[in-house]
């Protein structure tokens, strides 16, 4: 069982609340409740599912494509990102 | 049958810094004569890809590097010779390695008059808290293919797709390109497959679309990021922008050559 069992996104305006399963990234959990969340690679590598955690905690598998300014501003990467504490998360792709 | 010109022609002394434009280039089938001959390996960087660059500093794309002996470096000195009834043609030899010495200019006004200079890599090092080193190479370094264009239609469509400014250096070709075909502004994409001719001896085979990354969010003139424009690839245009060559033929290209279909 994953550290929550939804989380909150946001993404071209629209608020959505998606179920993860244990071991699922957000962008795995997002793309599986059908929300056309913007990703390629899924490595890591690309940035293209770059976003903010706005709220709550991950630990990211690699992130590559993350330096340290976007790292510093909060950003990560959502192919990488799995809940780390069972604090509310909220993930912002409109940046 | 021609299918548009040369608007101009770019190379990169240094991979991931800015580039320079030239009016006109010796171009291998390794690439392009000066092309990313150098670049910062990354002791902590991803094995298959150790090169610090714009993804890991943005202001990195900031940097210019120049040639000390730029002039000497656009063609080699037996170009013509090289010309031969051997088709498609002997590739000629380059300046000895150093010619290719680099000047490189901060976004802070420091200038370190060789990019080998040890002070250039430990000011580097102190800025990013990284372990680095400069590697160079004369025969080009590069993510997957030695030659990459991108039209000018393309930057113009995406700018009004995203409703901003879409400044063609973020995409760091080597030919930027004008086509005829006014119907489809990614018209490049279509000539995957396809050979061109350039001028009267360059002939590259488009060979894939070009898959992008961080790298073009940044602003090149201030490195901020606008990390919607890669978003946008990804969720449009399968997140490819301009394409990749091969050349069959190698020669020199000038700017405001005309493009042939073979």
């Amino acid at each position: 069982m994953s550290l929550v069992e939804t989380f909150r996104l946001t993404l071209d305006g629209e608020e959505h609340i998606v179920s993860i399963a244990a071991d699922e990234t957000l962008l795995e959990a997002a793309l599986a409740a059908g929300i056309d969340a913007p990703h390629s690679c899924t490595k890591g590598r690309c940035g293209t599912c770059l976003s903010w955690l706005r709220n709550g905690e991950v630990t990211m598998a690699s992130a590559r494509a993350l330096s340290p300014r976007s790292n510093e501003r909060g950003y990560v990467l959502a192919c990488q990102s799995r809940p780390s504490s069972s604090d509310p998360i909220w993930l912002d792709f409109d940046i | 049958m021609q299918i548009g010109k040369i608007d101009s022609v770019w190379r990169y002394p240094v991979k991931g810094m800015r580039g320079e434009e030239v009016p006109h280039l010796y171009t291998a089938y390794t690439g392009l004569m000066g092309d990313r001959i150098y670049g910062v390996v990354a002791a902590d960087g991803d094995p298959g890809h150790p090169w610090h660059t714009g993804r890991n500093q943005e202001e990195f794309i900031l940097y210019k590097a120049s040639y000390q002996a730029s002039e000497d470096l656009l063609l080699p000195d037996n170009l013509d010779a090289s010309y031969s009834e051997w088709e498609p043609g002997i590739d000629p030899l380059y300046p000895d390695a150093d010619a290719f010495k680099v000047t490189v200019e901060t976004p802070e006004g420091v200038t370190y008059d060789d990019i080998e200079d040890p002070a250039f890599i430990a000011d580097l090092e102190k800025l990013t808290g990284r372990s680095l080193r400069v590697y160079t190479t004369q025969r080009g370094i590069f993510d997957a293919r030695p030659v990459s264009l991108f039209s000018l239609s393309a930057a113009a469509k995406l700018g009004e797709e995203l409703g901003m400014d879409v400044d063609k250096r973020r995409f760091r070709a080597n030919f930027y390109v004008e086509w005829d075909n006014q119907d489809d502004p990614f018209y490049e994409n279509s000539l995957v497959g396809k050979t061109l001719k350039i001028g009267e001896w360059l002939e590259l085979m488009i060979v894939e679309r070009d898959p992008r990354c961080t790298m073009i969010t940044l602003d090149p003139d201030t490195a901020e990021a606008t990390p919607k424009l890669l978003r946008h690839l990804a969720r449009n245009h399968a997140g490819d922008a301009g394409v990749f060559a091969a050349v069959v033929r190698r020669g020199r290209v000038n700017k405001g050559d005309p493009i042939f279909l073979k």
